[in-house]
């Protein structure tokens, strides 16, 4: 098991390593960069220029790719140009707030689609089964860009149910319940709408699983040994199933980090998505890079999480 | 068995179903933006073209047709303002803003937005962008046109009590000069200080052409005189030295003092700030203008896919702007609001590539073989193009032709007596079968006038729905007076690549379609001078020189001379063509009927008059 897990992580540094190189190398390959976006008549051409010199723009890659990397190993993620604070302080400001809406939204995916893919496996061809693929098929189709602005029409703006925008209501003092209570207020509509969106392929998932595992020998001999169907339902199949979503719970996990750019920007909501885009856009290197690498090396750690909590639950998994 | 047969049906059925659902929303979606518009537009090149000048005189409300004519600049009061309330006022952004909330930091708009309610310039401006009288300080120019000296009023005082101090105005400069400054502002302007360059270079401690003659009062001298300094020309921003003393310059931008607890001397002061998304302000009593009306001010950032619902709920009060292609969709139902509208600086406009840019002598080089290089090739261009429709059909006429290079924005200096080409097809085949430009071989398009095959290169940028249409129309509009032009790489660029092609004279691109932020300065050295990077289409001539070397020279001190000579440089860009306006545009800012004594004038910087009828927001 520890070997399984040594022999894993020795695997994901030089993956490390290589994605911190493309992405260096791909960021690079961009038109343009971070002062490119002055064209402003009023802004000196001169000025810009010095700029350019002075942030190390104008050094060959290799160069800033030693900076850059030595870096990280400090600590050091450079400073945002277009922002003007340190990487790493902004990528924290923004990752808190994704962080805690990846969590509400686990957690209602979760509660959504646990029940949903037991009913819908366990009376699978019922009509209530149907309804349930029915609402699974709805949302593989719905684009959750859509989706998000439907629900912040009726719930935010129509019903005023829930505030429509922003992290926290403005004003609130940080540490306060109040502070709290808004900021779990502020994340529901747009928690609630990623969960319902995403949770399908999660309840096909279970839903399959269940009546594929129905129907193996080992049901058919508890039942034959006359348990009862809850505690077949329970004990036996329930258990088996559950295996491929902790498998998926790894790369969910990658989720709490990434961010959704749709759902930040219809609720003006700053984390992590927005500020990948934006600052791809406005060609903000240091910060482009950052999270880049961050993303990557969540999406390594995710997928090294998975094929852990799959070794734990299933030895048949760990390869020697 | 056989419910199992069934429920594979319907499960058939639902996916059929949901094909033909998805099929028909997003083909409709589709339609209208890809494909209808240019359709639309074609015909409208061709046959509705003389129709809609009159109509759209006549029946402009009818036919979903605005004029910026109908649009006012202030505020209309409905009732008078209670004691206090708070304004919700809203921040137009698709992203978080950065929050460097300092003037002389700050690099996004959306920081500015916020910084104004807070802190303010020294010096006030009329709606030409002249200094005047009226700020937080008064200002005296000498003889010879250099030499400036500034005081500051006797009431003027940061928020924690401090008085603004000449010092204070100083510190600023001391600041954006410092080798370690990694703002922006450092420019021209800056540099034409006497003893700003050693300063800069960190040959001298002090800058020695700015002098603090007592606590409230600061003489700047100049280099040269010009006279942009008198139009906005000078720093106007104070920096609390007693705040910033112990920072760092490279450190400042960072700070807390900028970010988290700025302080200025405005009408407001910061009482929180979320980053990225809000920040509430209270008022300040001891606002030099006098106190607020208002309590406080709510300022939070609301993305452009749902500002008409944050105004139709009362969520905001205002807005910073309006994405004025909304518009026509939610004018009638926003009945809670009143709609303020002016000319936007900024037009959009298409470039001929003329020459190159020559980097080591830093000055413009006309190329006399060009592709562009006839002007009568050029002016047939702007000929067959109807820049009024284009302005009707994809902006409802919230954009409409443009005519000279100085907008009607600055009403001083914009001629609107210029005849500049209008759309007139048989004028522009007219010019091009005098020109040479004939049809050779009898493909319907024409060859130049040495029988090559000629194929303009246009580069044009992605963005917004718009966005290809426009150029599609463009290009159907030449092609109608047999002029071949196809898109370079035969897609929109994404802004950074355009930029940087142009940038480089990238020798694929003939035309291009651009646009300009005019900035408040008539000054057009920086966007058309022969020494101008950001001359793109890298035209030159002694003309032009002498034009724009006069109205920065101290002869254009005197505003009549200054008008003068302006007026005959937007003749001859005219004439000449480098670059022509297509579009000028409108800029809308809807208002919640409760607020009073609010206007988007240029001149208007009382905010501490500002008031709300009722606590709650008017709804529709």
């Amino acid at each position: 098991m520890w070997k399984f897990i040594v022999r894993r992580l020795i695997i994901t540094f030089p993956q490390l390593i290589v994605l911190s190189i493309i992405i260096f190398l791909m960021a690079q390959a961009m038109p343009g960069d971070a002062l490119t976006g002055l064209v402003d008549p009023n802004i000196d051409r001169a000025a810009i220029e010095e700029q350019r010199e002075k942030l190390g723009l104008n050094d060959p890659w290799h160069i800033k790719y030693v900076d850059w990397i030595s870096g990280i190993f400090q600590g050091d993620l450079g400073q945002s140009f277009r922002y003007k604070m340190e990487v790493t302080e902004l990528v924290e400001q923004r990752m808190i707030n994704t962080f805690w809406l990846s969590v509400a939204t686990l957690i209602f995916t979760y509660i959504i689609a646990v029940p949903l893919g037991i009913i819908s496996g366990r009376y699978n061809d019922t009509l209530l089964d149907s309804s349930i693929t029915g609402y699974t098929y709805i949302g593989f189709a719905t684009p959750l860009f859509i989706f998000a602005l439907v629900m912040l029409w009726i719930f935010g703006y129509q019903l005023q149910w829930f505030p429509t925008g922003g992290s926290v209501a403005p004003g609130t003092e940080p540490g306060t319940i109040d502070y709290v209570m808004s900021k779990i207020n502020h994340l529901l509509l747009p928690a609630l709408s990623i969960a319902l969106i995403q949770t399908v392929s999660t309840v096909q998932y279970l839903r399959s699983e269940i009546v594929d595992t129905k129907q193996r020998d080992f049901v058919i001999t508890a039942r034959a040994k006359g348990a009862s169907e809850s505690r077949v339902y329970n004990r036996h199949i329930l258990r088996n199933s559950l295996l491929p979503i902790a498998a998926f719970f790894g790369y969910e996990i990658t989720m709490l980090i990434t961010g959704t750019i749709f759902v930040e920007q219809i609720f003006s909501f700053p984390g992590m998505g927005q500020l990948f885009i934006e600052s791809v856009l406005q060609r903000d290197f240091s910060v482009v890079n950052a999270v880049v690498l961050l993303f990557g090396a969540a999406a390594i750690l995710g997928a090294l999480i998975s094929d852990i909590i799959l070794s734990v639950v299933d030895p048949r998994i760990r390869i020697k | 068995m056989e419910k199992g047969k069934f429920s594979k049906w319907l499960l058939f059925i639902m996916l059929v179903s949901l094909l033909v659902l998805a099929a028909c929303s997003s083909g409709s979606d589709e339609e209208t933006e890809g494909t209808d518009e240019p359709d639309a537009t074609e015909e409208e090149g061709t046959e509705e073209a003389e129709e809609s000048e009159e109509e759209s005189e006549e029946e402009s409300s009818e036919d979903g047709l605005y004029s910026i004519e109908d649009f006012g600049r202030d505020k209309t009061n409905e009732g008078e303002a209670i004691d206090g309330g708070t304004l919700q006022y809203g921040l137009v952004t698709d992203t978080p803003f950065e929050g460097t909330l300092n003037y002389n930091f700050y690099s996004g708009t959306p920081d500015a937005e916020i910084i104004k309610f807070f802190d303010e310039s020294l010096l006030a401006v009329d709606n030409n962008f002249n200094y005047t009288q009226e700020g937080a300080a008064t200002f005296d120019v000498s003889e010879d046109g250099k030499t400036f000296t500034l005081t500051i009023k006797d009431n003027v005082n940061w928020h924690d009590g401090e008085p603004v101090k000449a010092e204070d105005w100083l510190f600023s400069y001391e600041v954006i000069g410092h080798p370690d400054y990694d703002g922006v502002r450092y420019d021209a302007t800056f540099q034409n200080i006497v003893g700003m360059e050693e300063y800069h270079a960190g040959e001298a401690d002090t800058i020695s052409g700015i002098e603090v003659v007592d606590e409230k009062t600061l003489t700047i001298t100049y280099k040269e005189a010009n006279p942009s300094l008198l139009a906005s020309g000078i720093w106007t921003y104070a920096m609390p030295k007693h705040v910033f003393e112990g920072i760092e310059v490279a450190d400042m931008a960072a700070s807390d003092e900028v970010r988290k607890n700025p302080i200025g001397m405005g009408p407001f002061k910061v009482e929180s700030i979320v980053p990225g998304e809000s920040v509430t302000f209270v008022a300040n009593e001891d606002y030099y203008q006098g106190t607020p009306k208002l309590d406080g001010l709510t300022l939070k950032v609301i993305p452009p896919t749902t500002v008409a619902q944050a105004l139709e709920t009362g969520e905001v009060d205002m807005v910073d702007s309006f994405p004025t292609d909304q518009f026509p969709d939610v004018e009638e139902s926003l009945t809670n609001v009143e709609w303020l509208g002016q000319t936007d600086l900024a037009y959009t406009y298409i470039g001929f590539k003329l020459g190159k840019w020559d980097a080591d002598a830093g000055e413009v080089v006309m190329d006399p073989d060009a592709k562009m290089a006839d002007v009568n090739l050029r002016r047939a261009m702007w000929y067959a193009v109807d820049n009024d429709s284009v302005g009707e059909q994809f902006y409802n006429g919230l954009r409409w032709a443009g005519t000279t290079l100085i907008i009607p924005a600055f009403p001083d200096y914009h001629d609107p007596t210029i005849e500049a080409p209008s759309y007139d097809l048989d004028e522009a085949n007219r010019i091009l079968d005098e020109a040479g430009y004939e049809d050779t071989d009898g493909d319907g398009i024409r060859e130049n006038p040495e029988g090559e095959e000629l194929v303009i290169n246009f580069a044009s940028m992605s963005g917004g729905d718009t966005a290809e249409p426009i150029a599609n129309y463009y290009m159907q509009a030449w092609e109608q007076v047999g002029l071949k032009v196809e898109l370079v790489d035969g897609r929109l660029l994404e802004f950074n690549s355009f930029y940087d092609r142009i940038e480089a004279d990238d020798p694929g691109i003939d035309i291009y379609q651009g646009a300009w932020g005019t900035g408040s300065d008539v000054d057009q050295q920086g966007l058309y001078g022969r020494h101008a990077m950001f001359n793109y289409p890298r035209y030159a001539s002694e003309e032009n020189d002498r034009l724009l070397q006069e109205g920065a020279s101290e002869k254009s001190l005197d505003t009549d001379y200054r008008k003068e000579v302006y007026k005959e440089w937007q003749q001859l860009m005219v004439d000449d063509i480098p670059v022509f306006p297509t579009l000028y545009r409108a800029a809308l800012v809807p208002v919640n009927n409760r607020v009073t004594d609010y206007s988007i004038q240029w001149q208007w910087d009382d905010w501490h008059e500002v008031g709300l009828t009722q606590e709650e927001p008017l709804l529709p």
